[in-house]
C-alpha cells in the first residue's frame, strides 16, 4: 500500500487540463473553417492540409530523435500549426510548398528556437511570409470556390465568380484603392467574403465558419476575448478614417473585417498563446497593434494583405510589451527593507 | 436570512467542494492512544524547550514545554502519563523537530470530552478584564488554527502602535474536503460566539464580522440566530461570502468583508484588522472560561480515499496511523495522504507523523483526483497562456517567478516579479495545462532568498 503513496508539493489537485487538451481545443474550433475549406477547395483543400500537418509532424518527430528528447508530438501543437499554415496557402498551391513551408515553420521557427513555448515567433505566419518570398507567383495560385452545382473546381472565369476581374476580396480592396475599381461597388460584396463565396487563402475565406471556431474556442476559454476584439475593434476603426472620407476609394470597415485573413488572425493566429503577451493590459495592446498594423499594410502597403508581417512584427514587440505591463501586486510594491 | 454570499476578491479558483464526505458527521470524541508525540514546534516563533525530563509523569494540561521568546507559545501535555523521551520526530514541514513522547498512563486514560454544552455565548464580559483575557489565551498557549500557528496573543494584545478596529472571524473553510471549521460553528456556536466576544475585548475593538462561505448556509443561519439571540448592542455580524478558493486566506478575508487590502508583506493590524479562526475562537473561550490549555482539537479526516471519512475530537501528538486505523484504513485507491487540505496541505509518506495545533484536516486523494500527470509528474513547457495570471489572488505572474527561480535568477523573481508577494495557495499550480509545479518553484525560491539572509 505505501508503494503507492506519492509525495509531491502542493497543490495536490489539479484542474482537468492539460496543453494537449488545450490544443485539441483549438483544433476543434478549427475544425469549422477545414469543413469550409474543404466544402469550397475540395481536393485542393485535402492535399495542402494533408502535406502541411504531415511535414510538420514529421519535422518534429525528426529533431526530437536527433536531440534525443522524448516526443513530444501527443501535445498536438504541430498539427496546429500544420493547419493553420495550409490555411494560410492559396489553393492551387503545390503539395511541395506546403512541404517545405511546414519544414521551415518547425524546424527553423519553432525547435531552434527552443521547441514548444519559446519561440518568439509565430512558426505558421514565419513559413508563410518565407515561402511568398521563395515562391512569389505560387502564392497567388487562386482558385474559384466550389458551389453545390459544381462537381469539379474550375479555375476562376467571368462565368462562376462575381470575381471577373480580381481573384480575392483584398485584391478587389487593393484595386480600388489605386483607383481602377469603385470602393462603393466592392464593399457591397462583403457577403460573398461572410459565407465563403469569395477567392482566397484556403482558411480564410469563410469569415462564418472562422466565428463559429471562435465562439467554440471563448466558450471553452481556450482563448480570451481581449486579443480577437482589439484586433477588429482597432482594425474596423481604422478602416473607418478612409472610408468616412472617400468611400470610392476606401472599402467598407465590414468589407475589411470579413474579407482577407482578417477573422482567421483575430481569432486563431493572433491569439497563440506562446508569441502573445502574458499580461491583460499586454494582449490588450498585442490585439491593436495587430489591427492597426494590418490595416496600415493594406491600405498603405504595396502588398493586399497584411496579415502575416503584423502578426509577425508585434511577436517582435511582445517581449517588450511583456516588460512594460508588469504586474504590480495587489497590496503594492513591497517595501525595501 | 439572506446566505448568499455577494463579497469576493479578484482571482482565485473553484476546485470541486467535496465537503460531502465528511460534512454531516457530528464531531466524535477519539479514544486515548497508547502514546502521544507533542512536537515543540507547533507554531509561528521560537520553538519550546523541554520543561520536563524522561522518566516524569506529567498530567494532562501539565505545561511540557514553553520559550522565553516573545512570539512563541507554550504546550501542554493532552494526557496523563510518563515522558518516555524527548527526541526527534516528523514534522511534516520542518522534516524532523525535536518533541515530548508521553506514554499515556493505562490507569487514569478517560479522554478529554469537548466543553461545548457548557457555553452560554451571552457571559457577562466584564467578569475580566482585557488583560486577564490575554493572560489566559497566552498561559493556554493558544496559536492560530486555522493553519499559521501565529500565537495568538501576540496577534491579539493591545498594540498603540499598530490599534485595531474591526475583528474579523473566519468560519470560510476554502479547502476543498475539510470540515472540522464547519461543524465547530454548527455544534459549538455558543462556545465560538463567546471566544469571539472575549477576544474583541482583549483586543479592544467594537466592530466584528464573521466570514463564512455561502457553500455552508446552515452555519450562517445558526451564527444568525445566536447573534439575535444575545440581544444586545454589540457591533457582530454575520458577512456572507461567495464560495470561492482562497476566500479564507486572511488577505482575501479582509478584502471581502472589509473591503480593504492589507500591504504587502505586511500584517493585518497594520491596517487595523485583527483576523482569527473560529476553532481558535471556541480555543480563547475554553481556555479563560474554564482555564483549559490547548490540547485538543477538532481533526477532519476526510476524501475519497479513507474507509469510513469523519470528524474527530483528538488529542495533540496522536500521530496519523492511529487516525488512518481508527478510520477504517486508506481504500485500494490512495495515492496521497495530506496533512491539511489538498491546495495548501503538505503530502506526508511517513504515517508516525504527529498531529499538532494548527493541524485541522488529513486529506486522503485518490490517483484519479491527483490527475495521472500530477501522480507521474509529467510537464510540458509552458505554452505562456496566462492562465495563472488570472487565478492568482494576489495580482503575481508566477509563471515568470517559477522560472527565475528555475534559472536561478532570484533577484528577477523578486525585483521584477514581486516573489514575496505570493501566498503559496496554489491557485497557479491548479489551473496550469503544462502541470509546472509553479506554487513549488516559487516556494523553493521564497525558502532559497530567506537561506541567502541568513548567512549573511
Amino acid at each position: 500500500m505505501l508503494s503507492k503513496i506519492t509525495v509531491s508539493p502542493a497543490p495536490h489537485i489539479s484542474q482537468p487540463l492539460s496543453t494537449q487538451r488545450v490544443m485539441l481545443d483549438v483544433l476543434i474550433g478549427l475544425a469549422f473553417p477545414m469543413a469550409a475549406s474543404i466544402w469550397f477547395f475540395r481536393q485542393y483543400a485535402v492535399v495542402l492540409l494533408l502535406c502541411s500537418v504531415g511535414s510538420c509532424l514529421l519535422s518534429e518527430w525528426l529533431v526530437n530523435v536527433v536531440r534525443r528528447k522524448p516526443n513530444s508530438l501527443s501535445d498536438l501543437s504541430a498539427v496546429v500549426t500544420g493547419v493553420i499554415l495550409a490555411f494560410s496557402l492559396p489553393p492551387a498551391a503545390p503539395w511541395w510548398v506546403a512541404v517545405i513551408g511546414g519544414v521551415f515553420a518547425i524546424l527553423i521557427v519553432k525547435m531552434l528556437y527552443g521547441g514548444l513555448g519559446y519561440n518568439v515567433f509565430n512558426p505558421a505566419m514565419a513559413a508563410r511570409v518565407f515561402l511568398a518570398i521563395s515562391f512569389g507567383t505560387l502564392m497567388t495560385s487562386w482558385m474559384a470556390p466550389a458551389t453545390a452545382k459544381d462537381e469539379a473546381l474550375k479555375t476562376m472565369t467571368a462565368a462562376n465568380t462575381h470575381a471577373t476581374t480580381q481573384a480575392t476580396a483584398m485584391a478587389w480592396s487593393k484595386a480600388s484603392l489605386k483607383g481602377q475599381e469603385n470602393a462603393v461597388e466592392v464593399s457591397k460584396f462583403y457577403r460573398d467574403s461572410f459565407f465563403g463565396t469569395e477567392g482566397g487563402c484556403l482558411g480564410e475565406t469563410s469569415a462564418l465558419a472562422i466565428l463559429l471556431g471562435g465562439v467554440y474556442m471563448l466558450f471553452r476559454k481556450t482563448i480570451t476575448w481581449r486579443i480577437p476584439a482589439m484586433v477588429l475593434v482597432s482594425a474596423a476603426v481604422v478602416a473607418s478614417v478612409g472610408w468616412l472620407i472617400k468611400p470610392e476609394v476606401y472599402v467598407s470597415p465590414v468589407y475589411h473585417l470579413v474579407g482577407g485573413g482578417m477573422m482567421l488572425c483575430a481569432f486563431f493566429i493572433a491569439t497563440d498563446p506562446v508569441t502573445s503577451p502574458l499580461t491583460c493590459k499586454g494582449e490588450f495592446i498585442f490585439g491593436i497593434g495587430v489591427g492597426v498594423l494590418i490595416m496600415l499594410i493594406r491600405i498603405l502597403g504595396e502588398y493586399p494583405e497584411g496579415v502575416m508581417y503584423a502578426v509577425l512584427i508585434m511577436n517582435a514587440l511582445t517581449p517588450l510589451i511583456d516588460r512594460f505591463t508588469r504586474l504590480i501586486p495587489a497590496g503594492g510594491k513591497p517595501h525595501v527593507q | 436570512m439572506e446566505t448568499r454570499g455577494k463579497f469576493s476578491f479578484p482571482g482565485g479558483v473553484h476546485p470541486p467542494e467535496g465537503k460531502q464526505y465528511s460534512q454531516g458527521r457530528p464531531i466524535e470524541v477519539i479514544p486515548n492512544p497508547k502514546q502521544v508525540v507533542v512536537l515543540l514546534s507547533q507554531h509561528l516563533g521560537a520553538p519550546c524547550k523541554p520543561v520536563v525530563n524522561k522518566k516524569d509523569t506529567v498530567k494532562a494540561g501539565q505545561v511540557i514545554g514553553s520559550s522565553d521568546a516573545f512570539v512563541s507559545a507554550a504546550i501542554h501535555s493532552p494526557v496523563n502519563g510518563t515522558v518516555k523521551d524527548i527526541t526527534l520526530a516528523p514534522h511534516p514541514v520542518l522534516g524532523r523537530t525535536m518533541a515530548v513522547v508521553i506514554d499515556v498512563d493505562p490507569a487514569q486514560n478517560e479522554p478529554k470530552l469537548p466543553v461545548a454544552g457548557g457555553f452560554d455565548a451571552r457571559l457577562d464580559l466584564s467578569k475580566w478584564t482585557s488583560e486577564q483575557i490575554c493572560r489566559a489565551i497566552k498561559d493556554a498557549g493558544i496559536v492560530g488554527m486555522g493553519g499559521a500557528g501565529f500565537p495568538a496573543r501576540v496577534k491579539i494584545e493591545p498594540n498603540p502602535a499598530m490599534p485595531k478596529t474591526i475583528l474579523i472571524v473566519n468560519g470560510c473553510e476554502c479547502e476543498p474536503f475539510l470540515t472540522c471549521d464547519y461543524r465547530v460553528m454548527l455544534e459549538w456556536t455558543w462556545q465560538v460566539l463567546a471566544g469571539i466576544r472575549l477576544t474583541a475585548k482583549a483586543a479592544g475593538v467594537e466592530q466584528i464580522r464573521i466570514g463564512i462561505e455561502d457553500n455552508k448556509p446552515e452555519a450562517i443561519t445558526v451564527f444568525n440566530k445566536a447573534i439575535e439571540s444575545l440581544d444586545n448592542d454589540e457591533d457582530i455580524q454575520v458577512v456572507p461570502v461567495k464560495t470561492k478558493y482562497p476566500q479564507g486566506g486572511e488577505r482575501q478575508l479582509i478584502r471581502a468583508v472589509w473591503n480593504k487590502i492589507v500591504p504587502t508583506n505586511s500584517i493585518p493590524p497594520v491596517i487595523g484588522a485583527c483576523v482569527v479562526n473560529v476553532a481558535t475562537a471556541a480555543a480563547i473561550a475554553e481556555a479563560v472560561v474554564f482555564g483549559n490549555p490547548l490540547t485538543h482539537r477538532v481533526v477532519s479526516v476526510t476524501g475519497r480515499a479513507i474507509c469510513k471519512p469523519g470528524n474527530y475530537y483528538c488529542p495533540i501528538g496522536i500521530s496519523v496511523q492511529e487516525l488512518i486505523d481508527y478510520c477504517g484504513g486508506l481504500t485500494e485507491t490512495a495515492a496521497k495522504v495530506v496533512m491539511g487540505g489538498p491546495m495548501m496541505g503538505f503530502a506526508i509518506a511517513d504515517f508516525s507523523t504527529p498531529i499538532t495545533k494548527t493541524n485541522g484536516g488529513l486529506t486522503f486523494l485518490t490517483r484519479k483526483e491527483v490527475t495521472e500527470a500530477k501522480f507521474n509528474q509529467t510537464q510540458t513547457a509552458c505554452i505562456r497562456c496566462g492562465r495563472c495570471l488570472s487565478a492568482c489572488p494576489e495580482n503575481l505572474n508566477p509563471t515568470r517567478i517559477a522560472h527565475a527561480v528555475k534559472a536561478n535568477k532570484l533577484d528577477v523573481a523578486q525585483e521584477q516579479y514581486f516573489m514575496s508577494a505570493c501566498i503559496e495557495c496554489g491557485c497557479c499550480s491548479y489551473v496550469c495545462p503544462a502541470n509546472i509545479e509553479l506554487t513549488g518553484y516559487i516556494k523553493t525560491g521564497k525558502l532559497l532568498v530567506a537561506r541567502a539572509k541568513k548567512k549573511a
